[in-house]
């Protein structure tokens, strides 16, 4: 055995089979990637796709007391700019005497406090919240009331009675400047 | 390998894993082997390219709207060209591929009695490529690929009796909204029947194989994966310099054009690969003539271990080579003629080079072998 790898060392073949080899896996490897990774990429979102995954939506037209409704994610998303008054009557209700506790500020953007930005489907009944126009009905918190089943959000989107027990879900978003939120 | 060695944890649950190591540096290989007796391997390689690609082009492929949806996945899709590319690129490889292991085959004869399998897989493989070929033809809702839809939909409707059946079975009727669906349905499962045929051949060449002993012998690492990373690289070579050079090699020009229902072409033109089977089809008038010419034509390649009457110790004689390369060159001018513009001289030459086809099988390949075999 000691004799064999003397004999290999001595003429060189050991050091240059080795640099061989790993050359030649090395370079199989490299094509193989080559290879796979367009078809790896090919199977991800094209442009458009991903710009619909990333919407921009422009929130400076939103007049105060009122919200949209976009479709982003096969889901109808309320965009609310709150007015002063909503603000106040919201901003200091104690988290743990809501079913679903949760503060102001996790309903809302630093910065950006006035504006509310949820999946507009009730949480009870998967049925679209009417409120978005100030002459809709909108319940005893001047927020969102379910049609379907009677279920009453504030306008911060926490659920304040009715069968649902869950506040409505925030959507993934940013805020890119005043005028323009992205989701995603 | 010892006993009182404990086998790893996945070689105690995979057994054929333990010896995975010692069975690929066995010598019971030969020492020698022909370069060519590599292809099935490069087919194999070949369709696992066509299988990545396919998937993914599945992917994004809609039949509703074949042609939009082939645009959309060329200009639209994270290199959707290509992956395209890779596909259209692969077909005409594989092709290749396979149009040369069976003229290695005419010319090596290996399907001599006991390994008659091995040549019928492999005209199991080529018969079920055409197949599969014509139906990736039809896929891409061209102006020819529509028509030749159509035209074969509404043929195998007017076939009467068990061939009928079959051809409604399979096209659903008439060409309409969901034959293309169907096409790639079948498109894909008659892809993956083409890998069991290739293990099917595999198994029958094994089965004859004598395993070679003592000096002569090799083991298949490193001796044979070394040789097949060289006809691996040789096929990348080739297939870089068509996929980037020549995407749509071979492919029929009017299917650049949208499916239009109200426009037929003045003649169909099929790719490259197809277009010798298109000219068989030409010999016969009529739907029927077509099939039964084609389906001829696949039988005498069926039959040529039998067609040959050299008998089992037999070397092919010079005069026999020649005619071989000669059909080979038959071969190329019928598809040659097949997928040139109509005329006159087109058609005799196309009748002439099919008619040489049946031929060298029927007449030629009998008489010669038996006047060489001593």
């Amino acid at each position: 055995m000691a004799q064999t790898t003397l004999d290999a060392v001595a003429h060189g073949t050991g050091t240059r089979r080795d640099f061989l080899t790993i050359l030649t896996v090395s370079g199989g490897l490299v094509g193989l990637a080559a290879v796979v990774w367009p078809l790896i990429d090919a199977l991800g979102p094209d442009a458009q796709s991903d710009a619909a995954a990333h919407m921009i939506v422009d929130v400076a037209g939103i007049a105060e007391n009122s919200a949209i409704s976009v479709m982003w994610a096969g889901l109808p998303i309320y965009i609310r700019k709150l007015t002063a008054k909503q603000i106040a009557d919201n901003q200091f209700v104690v988290p743990d005497s809501l079913a679903d506790p949760a503060d102001y500020t996790d309903r809302v953007k630093p910065g950006y406090e006035n504006f509310v930005v949820v999946v507009g489907l009730n949480t009870a009944t998967p049925c679209e919240l009417e409120g978005n126009d100030p002459a809709d009905p909108r319940g005893p918190f001047d927020g969102w009331l379910c049609p379907c089943d009677g279920s009453v959000y504030d306008p911060l989107g926490r659920v304040r009675g009715g069968p649902a027990t869950k506040n409505l879900a925030i959507p993934r978003f940013t805020f890119l400047n005043n005028a323009q939120i992205q989701f995603g | 390998m010892s006993t009182d060695v404990k086998p790893s944890w996945t070689a105690s649950r995979l057994p054929f894993l333990a010896d995975w190591e010692a069975r690929i540096a066995a010598r019971t290989l030969p020492r020698e082997g022909a370069y060519l007796s590599i292809l099935p391997w490069v087919i194999t390689a070949g369709l696992v390219l066509l299988a990545a690609s396919g998937l993914v082009l599945a992917v994004y492929y809609s039949p509703a709207h074949a042609f939009d949806s082939i645009q959309f996945i060329d200009r639209d899709v994270n290199n959707g060209w290509l992956v395209h590319g890779f596909h259209e690129t692969g077909a005409t490889m594989v092709f290749g591929a396979v149009y040369l292991m069976l003229f290695r085959g005419l010319l090596a004869r290996p399907y001599k009695a006991p390994a008659e399998l091995v040549w019928l897989a492999q005209v199991a493989v080529f018969a079920l490529l055409l197949l599969v070929g014509w139906l990736g033809y039809t896929l891409t809702g061209g102006a020819a690929s529509y028509w030749a839809l159509t035209e074969a939909a509404n043929a195998a409707s007017r076939l009467g009796g068990a061939p009928g059946a079959i051809g409604v079975w399979f096209f659903g009727g008439p060409n309409g909204d969901g034959t293309l669906g169907r096409m790639a349905v079948f498109h894909i499962a008659l892809a993956l029947v083409i890998f069991c045929v290739l293990w099917l051949h595999r198994a029958a060449k094994q089965a004859v194989t004598p395993p070679a002993v003592g000096r002569g012998a090799v083991g298949f690492h490193p001796y044979y994966t070394s040789q097949y990373f060289v006809a691996l690289v040789v096929f990348a070579l080739i297939f870089s310099v068509l996929v980037f050079f020549a995407p749509h090699f071979g492919q029929s020009r009017l299917n650049l054009l949208p499916a239009d229902p109200t426009i037929v072409p003045g003649k169909l033109l099929f790719p490259w690969y197809l277009a010798p089977v298109s000219g068989l089809a030409a010999l016969l008038p009529g739907t029927a003539g077509g099939i039964i010419a084609v389906v001829a034509g696949l039988g005498v390649l069926v039959a040529l271990p039998w067609l040959d009457l050299s008998g089992p110790n037999g070397r092919a004689g010079f005069l026999y080579r020649f005619l071989v390369v000669v059909l080979a060159l038959d071969v190329f001018g019928l598809g040659w003629a097949a997928s040139s513009p109509a005329s006159a001289l087109s058609g005799i030459l196309v009748v002439l080079f099919a008619v040489w086809y049946f031929l060298h099988f029927l007449v030629l390949t009998p008489l010669v072998t038996s006047m060489e075999a001593e």
